[in-house]
């Protein structure tokens, strides 16, 4: 950590990607307990509606997106809370690195240990819903784009509601309405591609989401984190 | 002139309550005359009969809920950047409003849509986006409540605003990019293939609105500023 | 159903929730004035 030099963006970038990754991997209930909730609740909807493969197929894609946001959701009132209430987040941003930097690490921390998973594991469910290979790695390809974007909503709202009245029902009421967007055509991917029809705009929306919420988004966690400090 | 004499919310309290009633007079004026536009010089629809007539209220009810979005947007900007107090509270101000013609867009195009498109609801692109703009204005309004600080709420609600802002061209485009339920916007720019009658009731109704929630606005913030800065002196001396 | 029902549900219920707001905006601004007279009985005590 102290090779990457101080005061940069990489350095911060890194020093907090780093940083997180190895609280997670010591402390992996918070990651497990996302995964485990995606393949449980995903799960849980063929028992609920009966084994109608057909009927699985054709809602597939939206429940294993539907089950992704849920999980992603998850885990975002732990992204910033723990370091708040302890003052290191307070710390890390009178740091010489630059708030930016360190804000994109966590969050690409969150993406790796939420997101990705998720991402790796959606074939599995897949499978279980009887998608086809082609729909399987539309599913896969919208959710590998898609699930950053989630990260990085996330981390807005949860970084807005630190310290809030009403914790996690408040961050639902701000975080669901915004991931809508990103479950529709994420979903919508898989759908066209299983009905014949190319999944290309969609994905090509949601790659252009991804690109404006990563150019976009970290300024604005930083804001709220600083709203959130002072 | 100097216009930053009006962002002090002392003097803002007093002309907010000088112009309020002037827009609330208009609105009910503009209001009686598009409704009489509306159902006595307008024409019955050949297709959908009298039932259209809902739209003197959906399509202004539409517009006004994304021109309120917007408008809450720029004072949420704005007091971001300038870290006016003033610029907030409006922001705060225009939130319910917003939220009650979004609800009303909602509610009037689930009446009309029941007897045309044999449906309350459908799962489209403009009424999906429209119902999470509804929840935008709910988070904005609860957002900003959520903080001991009133300040914390206004910045952080102001933030949400902004954030939630890409929604909007969603909506509006959202028609184009998706081939759905509802039609293809018949008022353009360039013109429009609407009876006269007809379109002129629906731009006098959304001209009602648009005063109407100016003067809600207004009146709405001069609590908010009453509240805030019941402190002060000038406010205690009222 | 005939039509005159879905217009009266349309237009009630726009008629209905302006009501509302402004019932709601007269209720905003009694609870101002009453913060406004407590503080006044504040400064008053002093």
């Amino acid at each position: 950590m102290t090779t990457m030099a101080l005061g940069s963006w990489p350095g911060g970038f890194a020093w907090a990607f780093s940083r997180d990754f190895r609280l997670a991997w010591r402390n992996p209930g918070e990651t497990v307990l996302v995964v485990a909730f995606f393949v449980l609740v995903a799960s849980l909807f063929p028992l609920g509606v009966g084994a109608d493969m057909r009927l699985l197929e054709r809602i597939g894609p939206g429940v294993i997106w539907v089950c992704a946001l849920l999980a992603a959701f998850l885990s975002l009132p732990a992204m910033f809370s723990s370091d708040y209430m302890d003052g290191s987040l307070e710390q890390m941003a009178l740091s010489s690195h630059p708030m930016v930097g360190w804000v994109s690490g966590k969050i690409a921390a969150h993406w790796i240990m939420t997101g990705l998973p998720l991402t790796v594991l959606s074939p599995l469910l897949a499978l279980q819903y009887g998608l086809e290979p082609d729909t399987l790695l539309v599913l896969a390809a919208a959710l590998a784009i898609g699930t950053p974007v989630l990260s990085l909503l996330g981390a807005a709202c949860s970084a807005l509601t630190l310290g809030a009245r009403g914790g996690g029902m408040l961050l639902a009421l701000l975080a669901l309405p915004l991931f809508v967007p990103i479950l529709i055509f994420g979903a919508g991917a898989a759908q066209a591609q299983a009905s014949g029809l190319s999944p290309s705009p969609h994905l090509s929306l949601l790659a252009a989401g991804l690109i404006v919420a990563a150019m976009g988004l970290p300024a604005a966690v930083c804001l709220a984190i600083r709203i959130a400090l002072d | 002139m100097n216009w930053s004499y009006f962002s002090s919310p002392s003097t803002f309290y007093r002309l907010a309550g000088w112009l309020s009633p002037w827009f609330f007079a208009l609105a009910a004026i503009l209001t009686a005359v598009g409704l009489y536009y509306g159902f006595v010089v307008a024409p019955t629809d050949a297709q959908q009969g009298e039932v259209y007539r809902v739209i003197f209220i959906h399509v202004p009810a539409a517009w006004m809920s994304m021109f309120i979005y917007f408008v809450m947007a720029a004072y949420s900007a704005a007091s971001l950047t300038f870290n006016t107090r003033l610029g907030a509270m409006m922001a705060r101000a225009l939130a319910p409003t917003g939220a009650l013609f979004t609800f009303v867009a909602l509610w009037t195009g689930a009446f009309w849509g029941r007897p045309t498109w044999g449906t309350y609801w459908a799962w489209d692109a403009r009424m999906t986006s429209e119902l999470v703009l509804l929840f935008l204005y709910f988070g904005f309004i609860a957002l900003a409540n959520a903080f001991e600080d009133p300040r914390r709420g206004d910045r952080a609600a102001a933030l949400l605003a902004l954030i939630g802002l890409v929604n909007l061209p969603i909506i509006y485009f959202s028609v184009h990019w998706w081939n759905t339920l509802h039609q293809g916007s018949t008022v353009k720019l360039t013109g429009t293939s609407m009876h006269v009658a007809m379109l002129t009731g629906m731009l006098l109704m959304a001209f009602a609105f648009w005063m109407y929630s100016i003067g809600a606005a207004l009146t709405r913030v001069r609590s908010i500023i009453l509240e805030r800065e019941r402190r002060a002196r000038w406010a205690r001396s009222l | 159903m005939n039509h005159g029902f879905y217009l009266w549900m349309s237009y009630g219920a726009t008629a209905i929730a302006i009501a509302i707001e402004i019932a709601t905006l007269a209720a905003g601004r009694a609870r101002a004035r009453r913060l406004i007279e407590e503080e006044r009985d504040l400064e008053a005590q002093d």
